[in-house]
Order: C-alpha cells, then sequence, then structure tokens
C-alpha cells in the first residue's frame, strides 16, 4: 500500500504530516529536536558523503567542527584570462586555498537559495551538487523517516511553495521546477504543489462551522505569504487576492548582526578597508564560513599585532576559525525569539578570545527592523486592496509560521483589522497539516 | 558602555515598565561576572609579575653556573690562572661532518658585511659525502657534541682552533674521534640549558621525544640521548631546549611542516610526521610568537613566513604543512634549511662554490634571494645567529 504526504519545506524548519480524511498526523519527524514534530531544515554533508539533517546534522556539525584543527592547502582552481593594459593577452594561474581537514559543510536556509538567480549549487569536496539534488537529499531523507514511522511506502506528496519564490516572474518558475525536480529526485512519483498560506487556511478551515473571510498571514523564515480566501464552505472556498515579499525572520537576524553586533568584530574601532571588509562580512551565514583562509588570518593578525582593535579582531578571529558561526547565528536568532515574548534579553557569546554581551530590548529591535515593518504593512495594505475587500469584511486573521508572533507584527495586524479577528493558528505546523489535508483530498 | 544604548533601554522602559526588573537583573548579572573576572585578572597579573621575577632570577643563576663551569675547568687542568679579563665576545662559525671533523670560523661584530664572504674552502666541501652542517654561536659558548650511539662530549667552542677563514681545508680539521661505528650526529650551544624544561631530539625520519631537564643528567651519563631511533637506518639530527608552551618546529627537505607545543610532543618516541620514504628533517627549532620564519631552499630562495602562518599539527599522523607548492616540489624545490628568525638576526649560507656567506635578515626579508650579490650557486646549508651582545 502506498501513501500521500504534505511536506512544509520551510526556510528555517520542515515538517511532514500524513491525513487519513477525517483527522491529520504530524509526524514526530526529528525525535532529536525539542519540538519532534518540527525539523530544521539544515544538512550536512561529511567528508565521506554522508548526509545528516535536522537535529542530528547540528549535533554532528558542532562534534566534527568547534575548535578543530585546519590544515589549508593551495589548490589550482583554474586559468584566468585577461588582456592587460599593455595590449597583450595573459593567462595565469588561479589557486584557492582549501581546509584539507574540513570534515564536513553545514547547508542552511537551503530554501532562500530557490530564489536566487545567481546560486545554481554549489562543490562539497570533489563532488558538485546542484540545488535541486541538495533539496532532493534533505527531502528524501524526510521520505525515509517518515515511511519508517508510517511503516508504508510513500509515493505521493504535496508539498508547499510560497506566493512568490521571487518577484521575477522567470526565476518564479524556475524555482517552482527545481523544487519539483527535487521532489522527484527524492524517490516521490506524484508531486503536486500547493501555496502554503492556501495550506494553512485549510487547516483552519476545520475549526469552521459557518462560512467566513479569512486573511492567512503566513510569517516564516524566509518569506511573508499573504492570503485573503473565503472558507468554511468548501463548495464556496474562493482565493481573492494572494501577496508577498522576500522579508521575513532571517532578515531581522542580519539586521540585529548589522546593528548591534558589528562593533564587538571591530565596526567603528577598526579602521583598515581589509578589515572592514572582513567585520562586515559576519552578517553573511553564506559568506562567513569561507573567509577561514590563511589570508584572513594573515590580515587579522597583522592587525591585532598593530593594534588595530585587538580584543574585538580576536573575537572575529575567533568566529571565523573556530567555526563558531552557527552557533552565533543561533544565538541571535534564540535572542529574537526571546524578545516576543519578553522586553529584554542579552545576546551572549562566551568562547575562546570571545565575550559577547549585548543587553537587546525588544524597542531596540522594533527600531532596527522598521524599515522592513514599513513594507510589510504596505504589502499587507496592498493585499487587502487588492481582495476588494475593507478591512472590516475580513472576519478572521490567522497568524502562522515562527516571525508572525513577533510583537510588532501582531500589533499591526490588531491595529488594521481589530485585536477581536487576530488569531494565532498552529505557529509551525498549521501549513504541514494544510497540505496533508490537500494531499489527501 | 555607550550613552545612547542605556537612552534605548530606558525608552524600552518607558514603553514598557514590566521590562525595567529585566534590565536591572541583566545588568546586575554582567556586573558580578565582570567583577568575578577583575578579580581572576589582578590575580593573574600578580602571578604574571611574580613570573618575570623568577624569570630574571633564573637568568642570574645560568650565568653564575656558567661562570662557575669555566672556573671548574680552570682548577681541573692543573693550576688555578688568574682570571683573564673578558675579551669581547665574538661570532664562531662551526662546521662539523659525521666523521667527528670540526672547523670554527672566528668573526668580530666589525666583520661582518651584509652579503660579504665569511669563510671559503679550499678544496672538498662535503668530506663524507654530504654537506657539513652549520652551527653559528658565540664563542664563549659551550658546545655538547652528541654521538649516534648516545655518547656526549662537552667542549668550549675556544677549544676548537680557529680555522684560516680563506682557505678551509678539511684535512687541517679539529677532529673530536669518534668510536668504531659511531657517527657525530648534533652539536649544540648549552648556557642556556638551565632555562628550559625539556630537550626534545629529533631524528631524520620525524620521531621525537622529550625529555625532561631532571632526567637530562641521567641521559647524558649513560649514552641514552639520541638512542632509541625506531628504524634501522634513522639517526638523531637535532636536539633542541624548549618550555611547555613554546611551539617546537621542523621542517623536512621536501617542504613539509611540524609544529606542535612543547608540552604536547609524545615522551617516549614517536613518529610525528608521515615523511615520504626519500624525505628527511633538516631543520628543527623553537618558534617564537614573537618570531618568524624563514626557509632556505637549495635554489637560493629565502621563503618568509609569518609565526601565524605556521599552523599547530593536528595529529602526529600527518604529512604536514606544506610549505612549498606541489609544483615547486615536483620540479624538485628542495629545503636547505629553516629558522626562526628576528629582524636582527644574520643568515649563513654554505654555497656549492665553497663560500660562506652571511646576510642581514633584513636582506633575505626584501630580496627573498640566499644568492644575492653572488654568482648563481646551489644552497648547501642554512642557519642563522645573531652577534653576541646585541640582545637575547
Amino acid at each position: 500500500m502506498s501513501l500521500k504526504v504534505g511536506i512544509d519545506f520551510g526556510t528555517s524548519n520542515s515538517g511532514v504530516a500524513a491525513s487519513d480524511g477525517s483527522r491529520v498526523h504530524i509526524l514526530p519527524i526529528d525525535p532529536k529536536s525539542n519540538v519532534p514534530e518540527v525539523v530544521k531544515t539544515i544538512l550536512y554533508i561529511t567528508k565521506d558523503y554522508k548526509t545528516y539533517i535536522g537535529q542530528e546534522a547540528v549535533e554532528l556539525y558542532y562534534r566534527h567542527n568547534v575548535n578543530r584543527a585546519r590544515r589549508f592547502v593551495k589548490q589550482w582552481a583554474g586559468e584566468v584570462e585577461y588582456h592587460g593594459s599593455d595590449g597583450l593577452f595573459y593567462v595565469t594561474d588561479s589557486y584557492v586555498y582549501v581546509d584539507e581537514l574540513k570534515p564536513g559543510r553545514l547547508l542552511q536556509y537551503i530554501k532562500t537559495a530557490l530564489r536566487s538567480e545567481n546560486y545554481n549549487g554549489t562543490h562539497i569536496f570533489e563532488r558538485y551538487y546542484s540545488l535541486s539534488e541538495i533539496i532532493a537529499i534533505y527531502l528524501g531523507a524526510l521520505k525515509k523517516r517518515a515511511e519508517a514511522l508510517l511503516h508504508e511506502d510513500i509515493t505521493a506528496v504535496t508539498l508547499g511553495r510560497p506566493i512568490k519564490f521571487s518577484p521575477l516572474p522567470r526565476q518564479d518558475q524556475i524555482a517552482e521546477d527545481t523544487l519539483r525536480q527535487a521532489a522527484y529526485a527524492a524517490g516521490f512519483q506524484q508531486v503536486d504543489l500547493e501555496l502554503e498560506p492556501a495550506a494553512a487556511a485549510l487547516y483552519y478551515e476545520m475549526s469552521l462551522d459557518r462560512p467566513q473571510n479569512a486573511l492567512i498571514f503566513d510569517f516564516g523564515g524566509g518569506t511573508l505569504d499573504i492570503t485573503i480566501t473565503r472558507l468554511g464552505d468548501p463548495r464556496q472556498r474562493q482565493i481573492y487576492a494572494s501577496g508577498g515579499i522576500g522579508i521575513a525572520g532571517s532578515d531581522f537576524d542580519q539586521a540585529i548582526i548589522q546593528k548591534r553586533l558589528l562593533p564587538h568584530f571591530g565596526k567603528g574601532k577598526a579602521s583598515s578597508r581589509d578589515i572592514l571588509e572582513l567585520v562586515n562580512t559576519v552578517s553573511d551565514w553564506i559568506a562567513l564560513p569561507e573567509l577561514s583562509t590563511p589570508r584572513a588570518r594573515a590580515k587579522l593578525d597583522k592587525a591585532i599585532q598593530q593594534g588595530e582593535a585587538p580584543v574585538q579582531l580576536k573575537a572575529l578571529k575567533s568566529l571565523i576559525f573556530n567555526d563558531l558561526a552557527f552557533s552565533f547565528y543561533n544565538t541571535v536568532e534564540t535572542g529574537k525569539i526571546t524578545l516576543s515574548e519578553r522586553g529584554a534579553t542579552v545576546i551572549s557569546l562566551q568562547e575562546k578570545d570571545m565575550d559577547i554581551w549585548e543587553l537587546y530590548t525588544r524597542a531596540q529591535f522594533e527600531s532596527d527592523i522598521r524599515q522592513h515593518q514599513v513594507q510589510i504593512e504596505q504589502v499587507l495594505l496592498d493585499t487587502v486592496a487588492a481582495s476588494g475587500l475593507e478591512p472590516a469584511q475580513i472576519d478572521a486573521v490567522v497568524k502562522t509560521g515562527g516571525s508572525s508572533s513577533i510583537p510588532l507584527f501582531s500589533e499591526m495586524l490588531c491595529r488594521t483589522f481589530g485585536a477581536d479577528k487576530v488569531k494565532a493558528s498552529d505557529l509551525f505546523s498549521s501549513v504541514t497539516a494544510g497540505l496533508a489535508i490537500k494531499a489527501s483530498q | 558602555m555607550a550613552p545612547d544604548k542605556v537612552e534605548e533601554w530606558i525608552r524600552e522602559v518607558e514603553e514598557r515598565p514590566s521590562s525595567a526588573p529585566l534590565i536591572i537583573r541583566f545588568i546586575a548579572g554582567r556586573l558580578e561576572t565582570l567583577t568575578r573576572r577583575i578579580e581572576e585578572l589582578r590575580a593573574e597579573n600578580i602571578e604574571l609579575v611574580n613570573g618575570r621575577k623568577v624569570e630574571e632570577y633564573e637568568r642570574r643563576i645560568t650565568n653564575l653556573e656558567y661562570q662557575l663551569e669555566l672556573l671548574k675547568r680552570q682548577v681541573g687542568s692543573g693550576a688555578l690562572e688568574p682570571a683573564q679579563p673578558a675579551a669581547a665576545d665574538t661570532t664562531s662559525l662551526v662546521l662539523f661532518a659525521p666523521s667527528g671533523r670540526v672547523l670554527r670560523v672566528e668573526l668580530a661584530a666589525t666583520e661582518l658585511v651584509p652579503a660579504g664572504v665569511a669563510a671559503s674552502f679550499l678544496g672538498e666541501i662535503a668530506p663524507d659525502g654530504q654537506p657539513p652542517y652549520l652551527l653559528a654561536t658565540s664563542t664563549q659558548e659551550e658546545l655538547l657534541f652528541v654521538f649516534d650511539t648516545g655518547r656526549t662530549v662537552t667542549l668550549p667552542v675556544t677549544a676548537i682552533p680557529a680555522a684560516d677563514r680563506e682557505k678551509l681545508d678539511w684535512q687541517q680539521a679539529f677532529l673530536q674521534e669518534p668510536r668504531a661505528s659511531e657517527e657525530l650526529a648534533v652539536a649544540l650551544p648549552i648556557s642556556r640549558l638551565p632555562l628550559f624544561e625539556f630537550c626534545i631530539q629529533t631524528s631524520r625520519r620525524a620521531f621525537v621525544k622529550k625529555i625532561f631537564k631532571s632526567s637530562l643528567e641521567s641521559y647524558l651519563a649513560n649514552f641514552y640521548l639520541g638512542t632509541g631511533v625506531k628504524l634501522q637506518l634513522d639517526k638523531m639530527c637535532s636536539l633542541v631546549f624548549g618550555n611547555k608552551t613554546d611551539r617546537f618546529v621542523m621542517v623536512s627537505q621536501e617542504g613539509f611542516l611540524f609544529c606542535s607545543d612543547v608540552d604536547s610532543l609524545p615522551v617516549a618516541i614517536e613518529d610525528v610526521l608521515k615523511l615520504n620514504p626519500t624525505d628527511h628533517i633538516v631543520s628543527s627549532f623553537i618558534l617564537n610568537p614573537k618570531s618568524s620564519l624563514l626557509i632556505a631552499t637549495y635554489n637560493g630562495k629565502a621563503l618568509h613566513r609569518d609565526a601565524g602562518w605556521v599552523e599547530q599539527s593536528s595529529s602526529f599522523k600527518s604529512r604536514g604543512q606544506p610549505a612549498i607548492s606541489k609544483e615547486r616540489r615536483e620540479a624538485g624545490t628542495r629545503v636547505a634549511g629553516a629558522a626562526a628568525v628576528d629582524e636582527n638576526d644574520w643568515g649563513l649560507v654554505l654555497r656549492s662554490d665553497g663560500k660562506l656567506v652571511t646576510y642581514t635578515m633584513g636582506d633575505l626579508f626584501g630580496s627573498g634571494s640566499l644568492l644575492a650579490g653572488h654568482s648563481p650557486a646551489q644552497v648547501l646549508g642554512f642557519t642563522t645567529f645573531r652577534v653576541p651582545g646585541s640582545g637575547s
């Protein structure tokens, strides 16, 4: 017997659910996680090309990498051809430094790569992995775990997708095709896609006893997706409007780093251009791990010896060369999440040569993401306008996704639609559950 | 603590008074941590200050021990001769061969010339089928000669007659005669020995062990030094003095580096670097964080690297950090010698045309060449030294 499941492949977290038509079962797909129904969208590929996902990937990454030894070897990367100012044509060898003791590569925010025009894949050790292959490995691991839990083969899947992967229609189509291709490569024989907020709407609909106009505010790690829909009567189900923007949790993390944490690594104290380039890379989670080269180390050592912000640059060196980037981003994200519950938190990271302590308040956070909030509010109002409904005609506003619990946005929704209409659905699993319902229909 | 941050915290409290106790608790917790840390740092500072004093006394003791040793020798030789006024210290360039032959060239500070020829061989350069070992040291030093059987001989540098620097000739060399089937492996100055906790023994095939200073006396007495080499064709090639936290570095002829804290080195002999079958260790030394590394190749290149460039070896089974590229290694580039250097040091190069040439480090760092100012030749040996009296 074969089965059809729903998979929410999220930017930060993912989930798998199955529905028997009357009930939805969110699968405890990551037994090592604090919330087993939610699995981190993280993939770790080791030097011998073994793959791990979720909490297991995180733990293995820490075990392998923190404070590990490194040895850089210079490898021939190719030839650079150029015309010199003397009019002659030159060909020169190009080399890169490769850490030959690197035990594995951690990949996160994989879904975000779908919206990039320039990211097609990456080299991991000697092999090239296309983006589709990377996603296929992750989805394949989810499928395997789900089959083990359900004791059945899973042949079909309904996958969630945001309203817009990209504002460019061509890129949006490429992203959808890549996701679909990855699902086939993962072993699914039938692949359907459903808009994530529409899936959340289906789950919400289960709780309704009469028709209503609902706005689904799906705000996760990578995108904000809004759908305004008529729910409650499957025969009259109708989507009035959909909208979205590529701003979400990971952008807020970046804002916190840029505005609050870069001074701990030399911003405002270091003055040389080379060093400032390194400092500014701290907020870029793709580029930061790539900084661990002998050249960067030499630059930092030289600046430290010359007394250029030595304490801060030692911390930067520790961040780069002790593989602390992942811990650092996690700490920032945890700080941000804490601010949804209380007015102040401390973003703190104590490691060798590093003592970050940043008292951070909700008022500061709201000030730091003010620009993003303005854009998001505009998208919300535009989507409501496109639906042809007045805010007063919307009966319920359903929040889902981790970022939807940020008070600034809850307040924005309450202000626009009235506090009594704003409801929180299951923040991390309502899309997953909705996809399972869709799969079973 | 920037004042604008405090303003922002106050704004938070104005917006949400419930945040006030939280903020106060966070700040109080941080103050407590910082107070504890200040106390720890103060205690550490006191230890450091004490440590410096200890180091100063150790230096004085070393000096006194050395003076005493000189006096003992004078007494032992027969009559206690009246103390001679201390002569201005000079540099001795010592060349020695496995057959026990030793040549010494004495140079006053004023005779050291950048890119100058310090001495020249008249005839054969490599008396035992291999270039001689090079050592440059103060003329007032005491040398420990170690044979591959573990037998040692101690000798003041001045006991080796100074050779005619323009006509170096192995036939005229001083002979520290080996016993049957015995070869001279190492010569090193030992006056600073009391300053160190360990003596590190290295073999040509990268077998290493550290010997506690307290055990060294029995090692010397029982001829244990240099013994314990595991491979039949291997033999000891260097002894280095170091302290627990020092970084020990060795460099192979094919340009691979091994680096480890002295503390992490094995006390039982162990191979710490996987060498190619044709490779062997050419230099080993302590790399001070303030020093840098200079690697000399046979074809005359002087590769200068910061101390930070040298990576701590991750295991004793690694192939080492490459100092020369694979392409150049495959093209035949080999290392003639390497050393930890400071700007005030001098470099000594033994050339295939028989000349011993001295260079300032400034010149070597600048030109990157060990052959600057002279006709092309192969570099047969390389070492560094500091002019006596120019700083520790």
